[in-house]
């Protein structure tokens, strides 16, 4: 009885396991098949459709996404920590309503969000800001709300004692924010970042509204190109866009170390 | 944004710094969210309550909605899908959330990493892999055609079925962490002592681990249910024209129809949806709490 339980578990465990994984291996394996048509059991390999990628029509629609989620990453941290210094760092009355309103968002499917943001700039009279600046506008709203709440967290765990130290020690308070709180921040900040530009890079929901003529972000290109066709350059570009995306993962990680611990991981 | 600013200092402590100076960091980015998701939201309540035509206040397009066989068969293939995936999610979540929560081997690391990996993958990936495999000439019909069990190919896309495999897929890592945060918090030695006492494995999961991990089981419902209603791309890629939830209708009406009033009274409708079940659920879990600490 027991025996023919834990088997159960673990066959169940695996089954399900193996779900989790399938469409990625079948993305991976269809990338490299040579035939045009996807098939079952691929016999030969090739690398020809990664070479299809280096085509205008995929590299302008990924050196948009770059762009976006680079502007996106980059405003999120910035807003994010003003509000996150405000909020945990000062400790201003009211902070909890403000924290609220700055995780408002949140609540609010994307798709919402995404008519509302094309109604306002379309009845507006705002046209001129669909496409680039709105994508970047609509990503901020859906950004920044996990942006201040990352780095909210890493103030609140910031050890206070260390900036009464530089204030006895006579340090002024931007000398303070520069050399004690900044650093010992900064993996909450890169964390939010990282966050950012990945929510960015991969968004649908919203960019699917705010797209453009000429103006498309990758994602968008590919689902567009999905409705005709599924054919395996496809399959490269979601493959080189996810290879692309765990590198930029290692990037940020480099450059703030937010895996660390926060005391040991930065000097 | 200006009333915060100016009406604050009144409540603020007085004393020591100047207490308005505090409040300025907040500008920036309060200014963004106000004017690209406070008004918008606003604007999009007042659009709802326009006649799509003369632009003259109407409850024309709440109307519709609700009279439209259309728009109510949306809705309601919208909640049977969402209602689908979370059971499927949830079902599929438990065995890997309770592993993740009480295994000791070195297995933990790897099934964690992918069980939650996927998520870094972008939905575009999972859906595109989902489409190969269940389209009419995809993997599984073509394995099926090959070795004769079928004739004809099986329609496991742009359906019910396919939608709710895929958003099963992008979901299920939510699910994982709501179980396995819930069991991870149930006191390991309530497990031991029923075992001491006798209990066969499948009666201590029964009586002991399954009903304190109910407050996990209705979060990991609730994330589900919530994030398959407001889903949008997997939807329209793995349902297709065939199968239009209110997520894919609302983007037909901006776009080939542009009726703003309907689009926004669909919205609306989509979000006050998600709020509502979202405040049931946050209540349910408060009372299950209160309820398993006594």
């Amino acid at each position: 009885m027991n025996r023919a339980l834990s088997g159960l578990y673990w066959l169940s465990l695996t089954l399900i396991l193996l779900f989790i994984t399938l469409p990625l291996l079948v993305v991976v394996a269809a990338s490299l098949s040579p035939s045009s048509a996807v098939t079952f059991a691929p016999s030969e390999w090739t690398f020809k459709w990664y070479g299809a990628l280096w085509a205008n029509k995929w590299l302008n629609p990924f050196l948009l996404s770059l762009k976006i989620a680079l502007v996106v990453s980059f405003l999120s941290g910035v807003l994010g920590a003003l509000a996150a210094y405000a909020i945990a760092y000062e400790k201003c009355p009211g902070s909890a309503a403000i924290m609220a309103f700055l995780l408002s968002p949140l609540a609010v499917p994307q798709i919402v969000k995404g008519v509302a943001i094309v109604l306002f700039l379309s009845s507006a009279g705002f046209y001129m800001l669909l496409g680039t600046p709105g994508l970047i506008a609509a990503h901020i709203v859906l950004t920044l709300p996990f942006a201040a709440r990352m780095i909210a967290t890493s103030i609140y765990n910031f050890d206070r004692n260390l900036d009464r130290a530089a204030q006895i020690l006579g340090a002024s308070k931007w000398q303070r924010i520069r050399h004690i709180l900044l650093p010992l921040v900064k993996p909450g900040v890169f964390s939010g970042m990282t966050f950012a530009f990945i929510i960015s890079f991969n968004n649908i929901p919203l960019s699917v509204f705010l797209v453009r003529p000429g103006q498309t972000t990758l994602p968008i290109t590919v689902i567009n190109y999905m409705e005709y066709s599924l054919d395996p350059v496809l399959a490269a570009v979601n493959v080189a866009s996810l290879i692309f995306i765990l590198a930029t993962i290692f990037l940020f990680e480099k450059l703030g170390g937010f895996s660390a611990q926060i005391h040991g991981g930065s000097k | 944004m200006s009333a915060v600013v100016t009406e604050m200092p009144a409540a603020a402590p007085k004393g020591r710094r100047s207490s308005l100076g505090g409040y300025v960091p907040l500008v920036p980015p309060l200014t963004v969210l106000l004017i690209f998701f406070a008004i918008p939201i606003g604007m999009m309540i007042g659009i709802s309550f326009q006649d799509p035509k003369t632009a003259a206040w109407s409850l024309v397009s709440y109307e519709k909605f609700f009279t439209d066989n259309l728009m109510i068969a949306g809705l309601l293939r919208t909640l049977v899908m969402s209602g689908l995936v979370a059971i499927c999610v949830t079902v599929m979540a438990y065995p890997v959330g309770y592993f993740l929560a009480r295994s000791t081997s070195r297995w933990r690391a790897v099934v964690f990493a992918l069980a939650i990996a996927p998520e870094l993958a972008g939905v575009v990936l999972r859906t595109y892999g989902w489409l190969i495999i269940l389209e009419d000439r995809g993997f599984i019909n073509d394995a099926l055609i090959w070795s004769g069990i079928v004739l004809s190919p099986l329609p496991l896309a742009k359906n019910l079925f396919g939608v709710v495999v895929g958003l099963t897929h992008v979901v299920l890592p939510f699910g994982i962490l709501a179980i396995m945060t819930s069991i991870q918090g149930i006191d390991p030695n309530l497990e031991k002592a029923a075992q001491i006492l006798g209990a066969s494995r499948l009666s201590v999961l029964r009586h002991v681990v399954f009903p304190l991990s109910v407050p996990g089981i209705v979060s990991s419902l609730l994330i589900s249910f919530t994030m398959a209603a407001s889903a949008y791309a997997t939807p329209a890629l793995l349902g297709g024209a065939r199968f239009k939830v209110l997520a894919t209708m609302i983007y037909e009406q901006i776009m080939f129809y542009t009726n703003w009033p309907m689009a926004a009274v669909m919205a609306l409708v989509l979000l006050v949806l998600m709020l509502a079940f979202s405040f049931a659920g946050t209540r349910a879990e408060t009372r299950l709490h209160k309820k398993l600490n006594v």
